[in-house]
């Protein structure tokens, strides 16, 4: 094979995507380690000022990054307790009108969050669940646990139905078959759902400026206000550090994450 | 009816109350001034003021453009780069890495990223004067608009591109190798052969997305906060100015509902294309 022009074609426009997708985020990590005076040069070398890193890992922002870790693992713990039988039920067994319950779970995850957010905020206030964990994981549950009803779904139903007959006429209970054979022969799937559960609750924002406002304040709502009053390039650096921290957790589950990643986002249809 | 058909009661009671409370309050405060000195019953008072509100009607406008615009690149763009990654070698292999990266962005980092880029002195301003363009989205409408739509085809056409590398992965090769022997051209073999097997995931992604470019919020605002003017004021940013921000409950209600349903009805004509596929359950 020589070097043809289509080759050659070929390369340049896949080094152009490479090129594309990469340069933002390098040029994220340039900025977060420019200092202030730096920046507004638009160099796009940085300095190594490691002063907004230790800015953004400390004091308010340290406090917000840990509420995010907080509301993701509860999100993750508290979505798959609730969510894995679901799953279970809608592989295995019809009942009466389960399309439709599977549908409406559906309807709850594409609902825009907006046109819900003015009821949750006067519920959530009135019952004082505003601004604490247990609300910003329940709110953040109307996304999180469709998704994974329908991905456990999708996932359950490739564990042959026979395995639940045996078990049962061997003389198994739910709950013995579950912990011997069930989630043993699951577990890959729990870690899927786990991962999207965590990523969808540490992407989002909208809901999270409204529903927050200190004590379950994620890194989002903080970033947000920061960016809501940013001038001209000063807190660029602070900026670009504190988006380093939200996109690292995304980065290094990369590799691991690709050969699902098309499912999850596609509720297990794809 | 089985006993462990009961299991699945949890999901449905937590979905009730965060799906189906919020919708009947909703309902509740789109046909009164709750929340107000003068609250009375008010009928359909509040969805013909949504009706007939400039705001709205632009919002919505602007809206459609923008999901029509971002679908209309990403989907043929994310198709032909599948196409392209398709073949197996090592720099297929780091350009369909490096495409899954920003899939696993949160959104608002997305709307940092593009700012970063596009500020006075940032890399892409200086790219887009190289061409003598003078480019200021903070001051230009259609220029805001178009970076607006950019940053969504940046961000969403990887994930157009995983579906279809899924599905074309998935599909059978031996017609493709049959006609190649009989002599059809590449875009014969795309077209008869390739088109029709990723016919189904290709139709799920593209109303997929177009429910998604409904709803952006994230991005945008965090870019331009709604403005120059009203030309970044999607759907979702109206809806929470007029809530959150102004809080009339009443009127804000009643065009969530409206935009609620928008978004159902799409949502039901997803699902029957997924029924026509392989089956909703």
């Amino acid at each position: 094979m020589g070097l043809t022009l289509k080759s050659v074609l070929k390369a340049i426009v896949l080094l152009t995507v490479i090129f594309t997708f990469v340069f933002p985020i390098y040029y994220m990590i340039i900025l977060s380690i420019s200092s202030p005076t730096h920046i507004p040069t638009g160099a796009i070398y940085p300095d190594f000022f490691f002063g907004k890193w230790y800015e953004a890992t400390s004091g308010e922002w340290a406090r917000c990054i840990t509420n995010s870790l907080i509301i993701c693992s509860l999100s993750v713990i508290f979505n798959i307790l609730v969510t894995y039988p679901a799953g279970y039920v809608f592989s295995r067994y019809t009942f009466m009108a389960d399309r439709h319950l599977f549908f409406w779970f559906l309807t709850n995850r594409m609902a825009p969050p907006a046109a819900l957010i003015v009821p949750y905020l006067i519920i959530w206030r009135s019952l004082g669940i505003w601004d604490t964990y247990q609300g910003t994981i329940l709110a953040y549950s109307v996304f999180n646990i469709p998704l994974s009803v329908w991905l456990f779904t999708s996932f359950m139903k490739n564990i042959p139905k026979e395995l639940d007959e045996q078990a049962f006429i061997d003389g198994f209970s739910l709950l013995m078959y579950w912990r011997k054979i069930f989630i043993p022969a699951s577990l890959p799937s729990i870690g899927i759902v786990s991962f999207f559960i965590w990523l969808f609750s540490w992407s989002e924002m909208f809901m999270s400026t409204i529903l927050t406002s200190f004590n379950s304040k994620p890194i989002n709502n903080l970033l947000f206000i920061t960016l809501g009053r940013m001038g001209s390039g000063v807190e660029y650096g602070l900026a670009a550090a504190v988006g380093v921290i939200t996109i690292l957790p995304g980065l290094i589950l990369l590799y691991w994450a690709r050969t699902f990643l098309a499912k999850g986002f596609t509720f297990g249809r794809v | 009816m089985n006993k462990h058909v009961l299991l699945v009661l949890p999901s449905v009671l937590i979905v009730l109350f965060i799906g189906i409370v919020p919708t009947i309050c909703l309902i509740n405060y789109s046909v009164q001034n709750p929340f107000t000195d003068m609250n009375a019953f008010l009928g359909f008072e509040n969805f013909r003021k949504v009706l007939f509100d400039y705001r709205v009607a632009g919002a919505l406008s602007r809206n459609l453009n923008f999901s029509a615009a971002a679908l209309l690149i990403e989907i043929p763009l994310g198709v032909a780069l599948a196409k392209l990654l398709y073949e197996k070698s090592k720099i297929n292999t780091i350009a369909s890495i490096v495409i899954t990266i920003p899939v696993l962005i949160p959104p608002i980092t997305v709307g940092l990223l593009w700012r970063l880029l596009i500020y006075e002195s940032g890399p892409f301003t200086k790219f887009i004067k190289m061409f003598g363009i003078y480019y200021n989205p903070f001051r230009d409408p259609s220029q805001a608009f178009w970076t607006a739509v950019l940053v969504d085809v940046w961000h969403w056409t990887p994930l157009v591109v995983l579906v279809i590398s899924a599905a074309l992965a998935g599909m059978d090769r031996s017609p493709v190798l049959s006609a190649k022997t009989e002599g059809a051209t590449g875009w014969q073999i795309f077209r008869f052969i390739e088109l029709p097997a990723i016919s189904f995931p290709l139709a799920f992604i593209t109303l997929l997305r177009l429910i998604d470019t409904l709803k952006v919020y994230d991005e945008p605002t965090v870019m331009f906060a709604g403005g120059p003017g009203l030309t970044t004021e999607f759907l979702s940013l109206y809806v929470k100015k007029v809530g959150i921000d102004q809080w009339l409950i009443g009127y804000a209600s009643a065009l969530s509902l409206i935009y609620n349903f928008i978004v159902l009805f799409l949502c039901l004509i997803l699902v029957n294309v997924l029924t026509k596929g392989r089956g909703l359950l």
